[in-house]
């Protein structure tokens, strides 16, 4: 009995692994080439900057993966407002996995930024509006997904989920402003940032820039066309013992 | 909409009596925001550091502080014997549910800092009563920002394994913008400067609040769904 039950598992584990054969490995590559030509551009093409030196090109991964940290935890509300609104499991899917893509990236900024600050600041940390709103936001996330771990599997947790990710995603602007008009009496240190895009920077810096934000963008849709595909087969095997352990 | 207000009105009236009954939230409320203060005077030197650039930090970290430990009860209390099936069972709006919360934990939160603005007064030698009024005014507003998004986490937290820890964890990210907000204009207001100095703090805790209480009434029916 034991035997059939087993092999009946087996067919369907082979045909649900079929069916998800289907991924095309296009995005894949083009993320490989995307990154291949940044780096070069990074690395080769563009030229050191005159005051900062080589630390400046930090900044290629910096910029990037801010944007990247941001859009995510945009499309955590987004995904949170339509399961609140469509009730479907894939709403909540995309949700943890942008939340859990946007957090990487999130800690990433955080730890480009000091190596970056460091040299150039002269000192690891500076409670400067954006640093210090980037560092809030990595927490508003980080307990995002503890809610997660901490929440049994279902739909509660779906919904708490997506009640916090649209809470937190509200919070931003508060938080920007707020962290922005408390450390408005200090001296603001000079950053090469989103005002350094169109002027004050060279042309081949914008085109690396751009090459390098390109690539993280591809690189975000397959993490999140991998952690949705892995979330999805979790669910098909919490499916299949359901249906063939359990019961009976 | 009498009927509304009936409902809400009953939630506080539970919470009360309760409170009347126990008389445990109050008291370690009290106690603990108390300690805070006495253990931020002793972390901070304050023959170096003048009172007045530091006490309307500690008084809010006092408050809030104080607040979560009544914001964790507000709702781990009705899950204890099952009281929260029985509310959610009842014939009422999930709104008025969360606007009863709400108010009982605004209005204990609110008796509690009345008890402690003149212990602060005391311990940091400041003189509030010249400025009770605008203190009060920034008072009433931070507390109800923090107790809209409280409330909300608080109803939320209690669903998960690990209810206590996870409030404070959830919370704190949340409300800085408040934080921030409350201790600026407290240090404006008791350095004698009047409010209208810094009109975008004074709208930010208001839009905080307001945009705070529109979520929570939008999304408690996501919670409070068994």
């Amino acid at each position: 009995m034991i035997w059939t039950l087993l092999k009946r598992l087996l067919k369907r584990e082979l045909k649900v692994s079929d069916e998800k054969k289907q991924d095309s490995p296009i995005l894949i590559w083009l993320t490989v080439v995307a990154f291949l030509a940044s780096m070069v551009a990074i690395f080769i093409y563009v030229p050191t900057e005159q005051t900062e030196g080589a630390v400046q090109r930090i900044m290629y991964f910096h910029i990037p993966a801010a944007w990247l940290a941001f859009f995510s935890f945009f499309i955590v509300f987004l995904s949170s407002i339509l399961f609140l609104w469509k009730k479907e499991r894939e709403w909540d899917i995309y949700a943890l996995a942008s939340a859990e893509i946007g957090v990487i990236f999130c800690s990433l900024v955080l730890i480009t930024g000091p190596i970056w600050a460091r040299p150039i600041w002269g000192v690891w940390w500076m409670w400067d509006a954006r640093l210090t709103s980037t560092l809030i936001l990595w927490l508003i996330y980080v307990s995002y997904l503890m809610l997660r771990a901490q929440a049994d599997a279902g739909s509660m947790r779906a919904r708490l989920a997506a009640v916090l990710g649209i809470v937190g995603f509200l919070d931003i602007p508060f938080i920007h402003f707020s962290v922005l008009w408390w450390n408005s009496v200090h001296p603001q240190p000079k950053m090469i940032s989103e005002e350094g895009l169109g002027k004050g920077m060279d042309p081949s810096m914008v085109a690396t820039l751009m090459i390098s934000l390109g690539a993280f963008t591809l690189l975000y849709f397959v993490f999140m066309g991998q952690r949705i595909q892995v979330e999805k087969m979790r669910d098909e095997v919490e499916q299949l013992k359901k249906d063939h352990l359990y019961s009976r | 909409m009498n009927e509304y207000f009936n409902q809400v009105a009953a939630i506080v009236w539970k919470d009360f009596i309760t409170e009347l009954k126990t008389r445990e939230l109050f008291s370690s409320m009290f106690i603990f925001a108390l300690l805070v203060i006495i253990i931020f005077v002793f972390s901070v030197n304050l023959s170096i550091v003048g009172a007045r650039e530091i006490g309307p930090g500690v008084l809010w970290v006092a408050f809030l502080f104080a607040g979560t430990i009544g914001l964790n009860r507000s709702f781990m209390l009705e899950k204890e014997n099952g009281c929260l099936q029985g509310l959610l069972l009842a014939p009422l709006d999930r709104t008025a549910l969360y606007f009863g919360k709400l108010v009982s934990n605004f209005v204990f939160l609110l008796i509690m800092e009345a008890f402690m603005l003149p212990l602060f007064m005391i311990f940091f030698n400041i003189d509030l009563i010249q400025h009770l009024l605008p203190l009060l005014y920034v008072i009433l507003v931070g507390t109800l920002g923090f107790c809209a998004i409280g409330t909300l986490l608080s109803s939320l937290s209690v669903n998960l394994k690990t209810r206590d820890i996870m409030l404070p964890i959830l919370l704190y990210p949340l409300m800085v913008p408040i934080v921030i907000g409350s201790v600026q204009m407290t240090g404006q207001v008791l350095s004698g400067e009047p409010l209208s100095d810094m009109m975008n703090w004074v709208s930010l805790t208001l839009c905080f609040d307001v945009i705070y209480i529109a979520v929570s009434i939008m999304t408690i029916d996501f919670v409070l769904e068994e």
